[in-house]
């Protein structure tokens, strides 16, 4: 607490307030229903929070058949877009499952990666969907992917002065976000299952939440995938590797033994939502 | 319109504790223990008292010099001065000018605690089941036994000997206002308003823990934003008082939400053996032993053991038992009175337990506990005589309606349906008053209670007066006031509220019933009746404006005042019974059967409620609206403890999960249809023969879902929450031996 | 920060006294007397403390005053002021869908917020979902599951 709070028009100024600034004095407030409760608790004690309020980055637009998201545009504006739901089902899934609908007008997909949160359900689903990540900073523009973005629990590839502006999503696919959880409404999962089928081989991608350090990709899973269409043997064989090299530990949501059972279970029920996409129920398993 | 309390909270005029504020006022925030056991060698207040805004720093000694001259109850000080007994105990308190500056001076006072090693849980003072002399540990600090009947005869005669160990977790009551109140000290009187349940109980608590006469202390209830048991007696008020007689100014004070599941006295685990010898097709012998962790309670203060364990031999009767509870102190914060304190916890072991003997036997669930259940005139395992009781004819309902439940599902599929039954005893002993006063326009009942949520202050006590004198509910008003000013009451507790206090209602407006008929020259009673905005009196064929029948300086004072009181009978149990410590005897019995349909997910475990529906013994119904949105608040509260709620602690004494996004309590869309069906025919002890419904709501839930769970899957959880993972366990889903939780 | 013309409930309100670091929750409670806003948990979980920004649902606990700058924020206070707002109220008194009454305001700020944000031909099932941020301990959502399809009813 205690801190000035700044909003700047200009993407330049907002890097520039950072490169200027030491480690941890500048906090990033993208839609804040995270970051607040750092501020709150004491664990976060920045002098100044940058606001990205003012920044011309709340967007959504196709070219061709990439989608780009601009960083700041609140997951319920994504969520309403029936050309989003439509084309891209995974990504509906797993932003619709983020908290409440208070919550989701207020956060954005932004500060879900720019916070990285181990136990986000986004970023696996951002992974199976090969997006990656447009960054400005005071050096320029560069475009990051996912997988090289997120490095560890609350650790992104960011540099000093350098924001997220938007993400992009290469292709509309196939896709599903399966989760458990205790409770449906507003609470994290304890194996979140993404799983993505490309234009082009390889086709699948699938990737973990629940894991740890951080949500990954799981070629191990993927490589068992060969078929378009996999018959059921392949994918058996694609939950059976995902329940053994998934990097799960416990915690206080799951023992590791409950989340290799329910990683199994979740990767064959998002392949079938995938495959068979007409009777597919919502989201939660 | 139901309740006359609707239209300003759906506005959100209604003030609660959390609201109170006034100009000048300071804010308050505790120091809490960081550690779970410790010798306190001293506090540093120097940084603190620095801090920008603080106005005062208050711990044991500046507490002494504030209350020189008084003795406070030496079992219970404010702050403690040597041991520090749990995680989370308050050891100072902070008042500033925001709460941002006193929450930032209470983090900057130094603790210097030299940590003594923890009892976390019941395991590491039990890791096998205790034998005799168990009572002797140093951390059981309360014993209870009792027994009748040849037991170990009965268990020799057996067919067969079921034997079972069932697991509770803690649960919180996650009131969504949190403890909060606004204190200030003037001319040696203590003045607090707050959040309470018990407005009366609470001016006790604060007289014994502060040292200071009961009428130097006065509490004014504010609206309560939930109870649930959490909000009975003092909690933040001493804290408060203290803080506003150091500063000479009023003080607010307010738990946030962690510190509200850590000290807002939530239920502990416990740890039950149950044993059944069978014969003949019934439970001949019952030995059931319970290990209850009672946290940081203090030696003879636990009230959790004799209570609790009275529900784990009912409702059922039986030839020969024995029944043995150990309070376990632990390093957790002290066990509170959480909605029916440990009946649904027992209820589901009890019920699990007997439905587990029942599929045994291979005989119908429903059946087996009918030949079992408590009658009207049966005595109970402790020779309590059964009083008007419903349980069979509860059960027999549930029991129909499983039959067509059982033809609309498909078989198999994880569907699964089961039934539990529960049983609560209204506190009809505890004792309350009231006033009626009558206007030429109005009645207006006096009292001391607030309205908790359930309806039974604001709708209860009028529509009691509503049947004595005949009104429509539009002329009645319920009023409140301080304890210095209000009529007796014990307090909302124990599902009293229209069972006791409404008991003095009835009596004053019996009463002033006759009262008027004497005024109208009958010797009879007088209805009232509402004629262009006035009131009017009956009696025998005579009827009288109200005003008429007032005297000028009853109309001066503000109408007529007829007071009643209720002070209930107490019960009585068969004292040859019982070999240890003292067991609670119930007063008025009232029963409950609930069924449950749900679905088992058999690869994940999780567990889905579909439908439910909820058999009650209510005796007469008051006020049928409010009995239902009564039961199914019960009900899904239930199903949250059932299913999703349980409080996690670490080894080292810390609560992992004081959150409402970690301690799940059911959302909107989880909760299933829920069928809600009063059953008539026995009558209670409350006015017109109502029963209390506060508790029996959510006594029956965790055990109907958990014989449902055992229909669907032909496995039985032993463990209350039935969390996935459990269930998944139970299932052999998972490795042998892996690390459980 | 510069104050901006941020309306509450229809007002101007000057918010340039107010620190950069305090919540909508506290500034709307404790400056502006708008105490229909409750306070429970303070950390997102629970919904009472929902308001409406340009419409749209929102937890004034995790959101900075200065971050409303320039929009229009409505409480419970004047949510009955509009024809969803009025209709929502209406039904959850009709309905009896409050007990103690503490979460009542963010359930009906919330309703109102979503009745005007999806169209009134949504399934029930739909909004009852979608309310899965506002907690409520005592009604079990009975009476409040009967409000919100009184509500969508009214407004269709």
């Amino acid at each position: 607490m205690g801190f000035t709070l700044v909003a700047p028009e200009r993407p330049e100024e907002a890097c520039e307030i950072l490169a200027s600034a030491a480690p941890g004095q500048v906090a990033v407030l993208a839609g804040g229903t995270d970051l607040l409760l750092d501020l709150d608790s004491g664990r976060s004690h920045p002098d100044r929070v940058l606001s990205l309020r003012r920044l011309p980055w709340r967007s959504l637009q196709w070219n061709g058949p990439t989608l780009t998201i601009g960083s700041t545009l609140p997951l319920s504006e994504i969520e309403v877009d029936p050309v989003v739901r439509a084309r891209i089902p995974g990504l509906w899934d797993a932003i619709h499952g983020v908290g409440s609908l208070q919550l989701r007008h207020r956060a954005t997909l932004g500060g879900n990666l720019g916070r990285a949160s181990p136990t986000s359900d986004l970023i696996p689903m951002l992974l199976a969907l090969d997006a990656s990540v447009e960054i400005v900073g005071v050096q320029g523009i560069r475009s990051v992917p996912v997988d090289e973005f997120v490095l560890a629990s609350r650790s992104t590839a960011l540099r000093v002065g350098e924001l997220i502006a938007s993400i992009s999503i290469p292709e509309a696919r196939p896709s599903a976000y399966v989760w458990q959880r205790v409770r449906p409404s507003n609470d994290i999962s304890q194996v979140g299952v993404a799983v993505a089928r490309a234009s082009r081989a390889p086709f699948w991608r699938v990737a973990l939440g629940g894991v740890t350090p951080r949500p990954v990709r799981l070629p191990e899973a993927e490589r068992e995938l060969r078929a378009e269409r996999p018959l059921t043997p392949e994918v058996v064989r694609a939950a059976e590797a995902a329940a053994t090299h998934a990097p799960f530990a416990t915690d206080k949501r799951a023992t590791e033994t409950y989340r290799r059972q329910l990683v199994g279970v979740l990767v064959r029920r998002a392949i079938a939502m995938v495959s068979a996409p007409l009777d597919r129920p919502v989201g939660w398993a | 319109m139901i309740r006359t309390d609707l239209p300003a909270k759906v506005s959100g005029e209604t003030l609660f504790g959390m609201d109170l504020g006034e100009p000048g006022m300071l804010w308050g925030a505790l120091v809490l223990s960081p550690v779970a056991h410790g010798r306190l060698r001293g506090l540093g207040f120097a940084e603190a008292r620095a801090m920008p805004g603080v106005e005062a720093v208050v711990g044991p000694e500046e507490t002494d010099r504030l209350l020189a001259g008084h003795t406070g109850d030496p079992e219970r000080p404010v702050f403690p001065r040597d041991v520090v007994a749990y995680r989370g105990q308050p050891l100072a308190a902070v008042a500033a000018r925001t709460l941002a500056q006193a929450r930032a001076a209470a983090r900057a006072v130094r603790c210097e605690i030299d940590p003594l090693p923890i009892v976390p849980d019941i395991e590491s003072v039990f890791p096998e089941w205790p034998g005799s002399g168990a009572g002797e540990h140093p951390s059981v600090i309360a014993h209870v036994r009792a027994a009748h009947g040849d037991l170990e005869a009965e268990f020799r005669a057996a067919e067969f000997v079921q034997s079972e160990t069932y697991r509770t977790n803690g649960v919180a009551q996650v009131a969504l206002e949190p403890h909060a109140c606004l204190a200030r000290v003037e001319a040696g009187r203590w003045l607090v308003r707050t959040s309470t349940q018990s407005p009366f109980s609470a001016r006790e608590d604060i007289s014994s823990i502060l040292g200071v006469a009961e009428e130097s202390v006065v509490v004014e209830g504010t609206w309560v934003g939930g109870g649930f048991g959490g909000k009975a007696g003092a909690s933040v008020e001493p804290y408060a008082l203290l803080l506003a007689a150091s500063t000479g100014r009023p003080v607010k004070l307010a738990l946030n939400y962690a510190e509200e599941f850590l000290i807002g006295r939530s239920t502990l685990p416990s740890v039950v053996h149950l044993e059944s010898a069978v014969r003949g097709g019934r439970v001949t012998g019952r030995r059931a032993r319970l290990l209850l962790d009672t946290g940081a309670s203090l030696p003879g203060r636990d009230f959790a053991t004799g209570y609790a364990i009275g529900f784990l031999l009912g409702p059922y009767r039986v030839d020969a038992f024995e029944v043995e509870g150990y309070a376990v102190r632990t390093n957790k914060p002290p066990f509170g009175p959480h909605r029916a304190p440990f009946a649904p916890q027992c209820a589901f072991m009890a019920d699990s337990h007997m439905d587990g003997v029942a599929r045994r036997l291979g005989v119908d669930p429903v059946a087996f506990r009918l030949v079992h259940a408590w009658a009207p005139g049966d005595r109970t395992p402790l020779g309590q005589v059964v009083g008007p009781f419903g349980m069979i004819e509860c059960l027999q309902k549930a029991g129909a309606l499983l039959a067509t439940w059982r033809k609309e599902i498909p078989y198999g599929g994880g569907f699964g349906l089961g039934v539990g039954c529960g049983f609560w005893s209204t506190n009809a002993q505890a004792g309350g008053e009231a006033v009626v006063r009558l206007t030429p326009t109005e009645l207006v009942i006096e009292q001391g209670e607030r309205e908790i949520g359930s309806g039974s202050v604001v709708r209860g006590l009028p529509a009691v007066l509503e049947r004595v004198l005949h009104v429509p509910a539009e002329v009645v008003r319920v009023s409140y006031s301080d304890t210095a000013s209000a009529p007796f009451d014990s307090g909302v507790f124990g599902s009293r509220t229209v069972a006791g206090l409404g008991g003095a209602v009835e009596k004053a407006a019996r009463g002033l019933s006759a009262e008027l008929a004497r005024r109208l020259g009958s010797t009879g009673v007088a209805h009232l009746s509402v004629d262009g905005g006035g009131l009017f009196a009956t009696a025998t064929g005579s009827r009288r404006p109200v005003e008429e029948l007032l005297t000028p300086q009853e109309i001066g004072a503000g109408g007529l005042r007829v007071a009643g009181k209720h002070y209930g009978a107490t019960g009585a149990i068969d004292d040859a019974r019982v070999s240890a410590g003292s067991f609670y005897a119930y007063t008025d019995f009232t029963a409950a059967a609930h069924l449950a349909l749900v679905h088992v997910d058999r690869e994940t475990g999780a567990v889905k409620v579909l439908r439910y529906a909820a058999f009650h013994d209510a005796g007469v119904v008051i006020d049928p609206p409010t009995f239902r949105a009564q039961v199914e608040g019960g009900v899904v509260m239930g199903l949250g403890s059932s299913l999703t709620e349980e409080t996690l602690w670490s080894p080292e004494g810390r609560l992992l999960n004081p959150s409402l996004l970690d301690y799940r309590i059911p959302t909107l869309g989880e909760v299933p249809p829920i069928e809600v069906h009063a059953v008539p025919g026995h009558l209670g002890a409350g006015p017109f023969g109502a029963k209390g419904l506060g508790e029996p709501p959510i006594i029956p839930v965790p055990a109907a879902v958990a014989n449902a769970v055992a229909d669907a899957t032909g496995v039985r959880v032993y463990e209350m929450p039935l969390s996935a993972e459990r269930v998944a366990r139970a299932l052999k889903l998972l490795p042998e031996g892996g690390e459980e939780r | 920060m510069p104050a901006g013309s941020t309306r509450v409930n229809g007002a101007p309100v000057d918010l340039s006294e107010v620190p950069d670091d305090e919540r909508l929750l506290d500034t709307l409670r404790w400056r502006l007397a708008l105490r229909g806003t409750k306070e429970g948990c303070r950390t997102g979980d629970c919904g009472a403390c929902t308001v409406l920004l340009d419409g749209r649902s929102a937890l004034s606990c995790l959101t900075l005053t200065h971050e409303v700058e320039g929009a229009s924020v409505t409480t419970v206070e004047a949510i009955a002021n509009g024809r969803i707002g009025e209709a929502v109220r209406d039904a959850f008194i009709a309905e009896g869908a409050a007990q103690c009454g503490y979460c009542t305001p963010g359930f009906v700020v919330a309703l109102t917020g979503l009745l005007a944000e999806r169209r009134a031909s949504t399934p029930v099932s739909d909004l009852l979902e979608e309310m899965g941020g506002n907690l409520c301990r005592c009604t079990g959502y009975g009476t409040i599951g009967r409000a919100i399809v009184r509500a969508r009813e009214a407004i269709r």
